[in-house]
């Protein structure tokens, strides 16, 4: 794989400082939102009761009564960090940085939610509408959007690509066959059809995908066609042949390599998009089923409260700095594997 | 090439065909069609306080009408036949210009669609007008200008306006400018006492409420026309014949304006056509954020509410359109660039 020419990608990547950057903060966040249960959770890091650690992050439900408490549903780590402390008999709980879950609505009694942000009740965005804490909603809302997106981009790159190739490799009758297909495919308004899908079944991550990939393969599809096109017409192609190289050698190992600039290129592009289409969903409540925590679903928390400004800024600046990045980092791929040196006049 | 136009407007028929089938045949398969929706409503009505939430079956309202009129209903709405036969009813009205009558309104799907045409094409065109006004003149500038502080500064804007989905960037104006400035109004198309304004009045109260929306829109297609323009300028510039232009003594200003912008603007065309669907459909999140009642606005509800009629009625027009578009941006390109040569092999699509 790494052959000099792609460590001279690389290094022309690396040399756009915008792109190489937004690059390195997107991997520590993806790096970190799948370890979030360490930074936002409503269990504690660690507990020491009586002596003895415990660490129920990751574990089962640990019961009250553990912690002698009177209940034997699962602890309450908030109220037991408050208690221990007030006790002071050298028990102590380490909450997480935001100690709440995505899911937890923590409602008072004086007065009704969304509570604005505070420092002092830990919910350092605020909550939503029903009282659940914005950053841990944010903070798995993002992880949910970009496992949705890459796993989006594998399944209709994996179909763009084994179709698209096949269609510029053996053009022809098949050619022109998934030519009125994707004609036809790309002429659906494919938000509508999700949308018929999903007021029918409530649609889970899968479904969601499923239907997503039967209407997106089309634009990686239509790309590979023309680069597999271009690529077929020229002599190494004639010249794997007349060395006697079978068809799936000729498009796996002579093609396929010259084409992955095109892939490449595109990944950027398909995540934005699937992040975008996936948080357009969830705002109209076609999306994830409730209460996933989604940033579609926080948007249109948002719009309709907008006297709460903190819902709609902090959901909309992440979507600003996620996509952002993403489109900073593509445009560098962009330039990395396709230099444009222009000559201009000063 | 007269002939490769011809083929490709005689393809529209299979691509018409296909698409209306396809979604002809999903909204047949998908249960809580429009009869489910009024049994619905009438046990709802009948008896309040029995919430029937869930997408009832056409069998569990048998309660409230007999088997025989549910298949006077079924009849009605041509649901007792096959999914082709009806398919090839629908598909016969539509060719004599009827496209049926709505479930939700009992009025012809025509003229509730014309009824929100002016709304749409009001945003689309004014739409259109900004995004080339804009967008030409800043690529030339950008392309002359290249990696200058303007450059920059206007390519952070351009970039952002790009990665952000334009319902975002329409949910972010909403708050800050109609929120919280109380600049704009929150949403609409014009004033409740917009008959008692004056003429200019009611201009100035349109552009009231179309401002918001418009940022939004144009704020989508903003980028993508921008950066298209200036990197053709840019590959114009860098050619020969400019290069030989100014070495011969003539002045760089009219070397672009003579020379390079005339080849530079054919990339532009490739995309024209397209503004055709766009100009009508627009984009119905945008609709929905604004409370605008527009085109994309009139489809989204009439999914949600089932009036297949109407979604039928929409995809026609919006299916049409789409295709159309996509050959007059061809013929745009063949008009703007006279060595391009249509069908002469198959890959030009």
């Amino acid at each position: 794989m790494l052959d000099p020419q792609t460590i001279k990608q690389w290094k022309r990547f690396k040399s756009i400082k915008r792109g190489y950057w937004s690059f390195v903060i997107l991997m520590v966040l993806l790096g970190l939102s799948l370890v979030a249960e360490l930074f936002v959770n409503s269990r504690a890091l660690i507990v020491s009761f009586e002596g003895k650690w415990h660490f129920p992050t990751y574990a089962g439900v640990i019961p009250g009564e553990t912690f002698g408490l009177d209940y034997d549903y699962e602890t309450n780590y908030r109220e037991l960090k408050q208690q221990f402390k007030d006790a002071n008999e050298g028990n102590w709980v380490l909450m997480p940085l935001v100690p709440y879950n995505a899911f937890e609505n923590d409602l008072r009694t004086d007065r009704f939610p969304p509570y604005p942000p505070s420092l002092e009740t830990q919910h350092y965005l605020g909550t939503d509408s029903t009282g659940r804490d914005i950053v841990a909603r944010l903070m798995y809302g993002f992880r949910i959007a970009m496992g949705f997106a890459l796993v989006l981009l594998v399944c209709s790159y994996a179909a763009g690509i084994l179709v698209g190739c096949a269609m510029g490799y053996w053009g022809g009758a098949f050619d022109l066959l998934f030519q009125r297909l994707i004609e036809i495919w790309n002429t659906i308004p494919f938000l509508y059809v999700i949308m018929i899908v999903a007021s029918v079944v409530v649609p889970s991550f899968w479904t969601l995908v499923t239907v997503m990939v039967i209407f997106g393969w089309t634009a990686m599809t239509w790309n590979m066609r023309t680069s597999t096109y271009k690529e077929k017409a020229r002599e190494y192609v004639d010249a794997a042949r007349a060395l006697g190289a079978g068809h799936s050698r000729v498009i796996g190992v002579h093609i396929l390599p010259n084409t992955i600039s095109v892939i490449v290129t595109f990944i950027p592009f398909s995540i934005a998009s699937g992040v975008a289409s996936l948080t357009a969903l969830d705002f109209l409540g076609f999306g994830l089923p409730p209460p996933t925590p989604s940033w579609g679903e926080l948007l249109s928390q948002g719009t309709n409260n907008l006297e709460s400004g903190w819902i709609v800024g902090s959901v909309v600046l992440a979507i600003v700095a996620v996509l952002l990045m993403v489109t900073y980092i593509g445009e560098a791929i962009r330039e990395a594997f396709d230099p444009k040196k222009f000559t201009y006049y000063e | 090439m007269t002939t490769y136009f011809i083929r490709r407007f005689l393809l529209i028929i299979p691509t018409f065909i296909g698409v209306t089938i396809l979604v002809f045949t999903l909204t047949r398969l998908v249960p809580g069609g429009p009869i489910e929706r009024m049994l619905n409503e009438a046990a709802m009505a009948g008896a309040e306080g029995t919430t029937s939430m869930s997408t009832d079956y056409a069998g569990r309202g048998g309660s409230t009408l007999s088997d025989e009129q549910m298949q006077v209903l079924r009849e009605y709405y041509g649901f007792d036949k096959p999914i082709i036969v009806s398919y090839g009813e629908w598909l016969s009205r539509v060719v004599v210009l009827d496209l049926g009558t709505s479930t939700r309104y009992t009025e012809p799907v025509w003229d509730i669609i014309r009824s929100r045409l002016p709304i749409s094409i009001f945003y689309g065109v004014t739409t259109l007008i900004l995004t080339y006004g804009i967008c030409i003149p800043l690529g030339i500038v950008k392309a002359i200008k290249h990696k200058t502080v303007f450059d920059n500064v206007s390519s952070a804007l351009v970039f952002l306006g790009y990665a952000i989905p334009n319902y975002v960037v329409g949910i972010g104006l909403l708050t800050v400018f109609a929120a919280n400035l109380e600049w704009f109004p929150l949403s609409g198309f014009v004033s409740d006492d917009f008959e008692q304004r004056s003429t200019l009045g009611k201009v100035a109260d349109i552009f009231h409420h179309a401002t918001l929306p418009l940022i939004a829109y144009v704020a989508g297609s903003f980028a993508f026309t921008t950066m298209l323009m200036k990197n053709s300028l840019m590959d114009n510039l860098a050619a020969d014949y400019v290069r030989t232009a100014i070495a011969k003594g003539l002045h760089f200003r009219s070397a672009i304006f003579r020379h390079a912008l005339r080849n530079s603007l054919i990339p532009i065309a490739t995309s024209f056509g397209n503004n055709l669907s766009l100009i009508i459909t627009g984009s119905f999140l945008i609709e929905k954020i604004f409370n605008i009642d527009g085109f994309g606005l009139l489809g989204f509800e009439s999914l949600v509410e089932r009036d297949y009629p109407v979604v039928m009625g929409i995809l026609v027009i919006s299916s049409l359109l789409f295709v159309i578009g996509n050959i007059l941006s061809d013929i745009c390109v063949a008009v703007v660039d006279p060595r391009v040569k249509f069908g002469a092999d198959g890959s030009n699509q």
